[in-house]
Formats: structure tokens, C-alpha cells, sequence
């Protein structure tokens, strides 16, 4: 991909690009309607061929970062999926700013009022790739299709 | 006595039911309960949190999904209830939620149990 020569002062060390989704990908955007995106999500990753509990977990995964977007920002996010032979992916992409480099690594207390949302992410999916700049967040998660420890 | 809540997403119904020495709350879920509705689940516990039952069962069995809203709300739920010496317990919830509860490690703070009958018998 070609960048600017001139990079935006704030831009950190995690906003590196990802590399960009597939030409197929399917794209949805969505502000309160979680539900149409978690049965998009379940829509896809069954397609792919997901086990039923793993498409669960995507759901999850996606529900809750989606949940982000409606939390800290007051404009629309962006839903797109995409799969192949190997794996199935969702972005999420909003115009939120995530500062902490490590949030959603470190287990919350048991009864924590917060810090949950990320954590399961993380637990859930196979890879999630994180970049957050004052542009925005994107959060891409990917779950295998032929996951060797896949359950059921 | 039932009443219904009719939130687009998620219904939730109340109930005392009359068992044996005392009777106890239960809360039904039915639907997806998520950051869209958790402001709606949080009325709902907390007045009858406030009615200081000795037990508040949570019927999970209908409940689709739950995030991490809506268990911030059943954690409150608990912890106000544990304040006042009451308990919560979660009954019947399909595997998702229940994977969820136990990644969460929510499992071990409230009590989940295969039905409604056995969360009342304790």
C-alpha cells in the first residue's frame, strides 16, 4: 500500500496499516442495531464453515467491539467480513481512540464493572489486530477454519 | 404477579413464587440482552433488588446472548443483593452465555445452575 511520506504527527507505533480486506469482503454499517450485526456476523461464519460454537464466540467477539463504537462514539462504525479457505475475519472500524496499548490483555477482577468487553475478544478469537489512532480504531478479528483445537 | 417489560430485544418478566418456606424472585430474560437494553435490565433488577428478597433468580434459559453490559448489570444485581443478605442465582443458561460466564469468571461470583428449580432449592 502506498503511504504519505508525511505521517501524522500523532500517529503511533500501533497504527500501522493492515493490510486491506479482500475484494469480496461484504460491508454493513451500522450505529444501535447490534442485533443485524450479530446475525449477519452468524450469517457469514456459518456460511464459511464455522462450527456453530465458534461462530458464537465471532459474534461475541464482533457484539462487543461493536458495543464500543455505540459507548465512545457518536458516529456509525463499519462492519466488514470476509473469509477464505483457511479463515473467516471481521473488522470493525469507528472513529473511536483506544490509549491503552494493552487494553483487553490483562484478565479484569472477578466482578470488575468494567474491562470485560475486550478481554473476551481476545479469549474468543484466533488473532485480533488492533490499531488506534485520533483517526480512529480498527479492530480485525480472525478465526480459523481449521483450527486444530477447534471444539465441536 | 407478571408484568412484562417490553423492550425490542429483550423481555423481561417478574414473578414471586410461592416455594415450600419462602418464596423467592424470579426474573425471566428472553431475547438478547446487550449495551442497547442494559439501562432497561438495570431498572428492572433493581427495583426488585429493592423489594429485598432473599432470593433473586435470573431464568437465563430464553436468552439468546448476553455482552458484557448486560453481565455488568446481573453483577450489580448481585453485588447489591449480597449487601443486604440475599443471593443471586443464574438458572438454565444456553451454551454461549454460559461460555461467556465462565470466561468471565462470573461463574464463580454468582451461582449457575441447570434450572430454575434447582437454583431455588439452593
Amino acid at each position: 500500500m502506498a503511504r504519505s511520506s508525511v505521517q501524522s504527527s500523532n500517529q503511533s507505533s500501533r497504527s500501522l496499516p493492515l493490510p486491506s480486506p479482500t475484494n469480496d469482503a461484504m460491508y454493513h454499517t451500522y450505529r444501535s442495531d447490534l442485533s443485524q450485526v450479530r446475525a449477519l456476523v452468524l450469517q457469514h461464519a456459518r456460511a464459511a464453515g464455522l462450527t456453530e460454537s465458534r461462530a458464537n464466540d465471532l459474534v461475541l467477539a464482533v457484539s462487543e467491539v461493536a458495543a464500543n463504537t455505540l459507548r465512545h462514539t457518536k458516529a456509525p462504525g463499519t462492519l466488514a467480513m470476509w473469509h477464505d479457505a483457511d479463515e473467516v475475519v471481521c473488522e470493525v472500524r469507528d472513529e473511536g481512540t483506544i490509549t491503552d496499548p494493552f487494553a483487553g490483555h490483562h484478565k479484569p477482577a472477578p466482578g470488575a464493572s468494567g474491562g470485560h468487553g475486550l478481554w473476551l475478544v481476545r479469549q474468543v478469537c484466533d488473532l485480533v489486530e488492533l490499531t488506534s489512532d485520533a483517526n480512529g480504531t480498527t479492530v480485525r478479528m480472525h478465526m480459523a477454519l481449521r483450527s486444530p483445537g477447534a471444539d465441536g | 404477579m407478571w408484568y412484562n417489560t417490553g423492550v425490542e430485544l429483550l423481555t423481561t418478566s417478574v414473578a414471586t413464587v410461592e416455594s415450600g418456606s419462602e418464596p423467592y424472585t424470579l426474573v425471566g430474560l428472553v431475547g438478547e440482552a446487550d449495551v442497547t437494553n442494559s439501562d432497561a435490565l438495570r431498572e428492572v433488577l433493581d427495583a426488585e433488588v429493592a423489594k429485598q428478597p432473599r432470593t433473586l433468580i435470573i431464568d437465563l434459559s430464553g436468552l439468546r446472548f448476553m455482552d458484557s453490559s448486560a453481565l455488568h448489570v446481573i453483577l450489580r444485581a448481585n453485588r447489591a443483593m449480597d449487601r443486604q443478605g440475599g443471593v443471586v442465582a443464574l438458572a438454565c443458561p444456553r451454551e454461549p452465555v454460559a461460555k461467556m460466564l465462565r470466561l468471565t469468571a462470573a461463574d464463580q461470583l454468582v451461582p449457575v445452575y441447570s434450572s430454575v428449580s434447582e437454583a431455588s432449592a439452593g
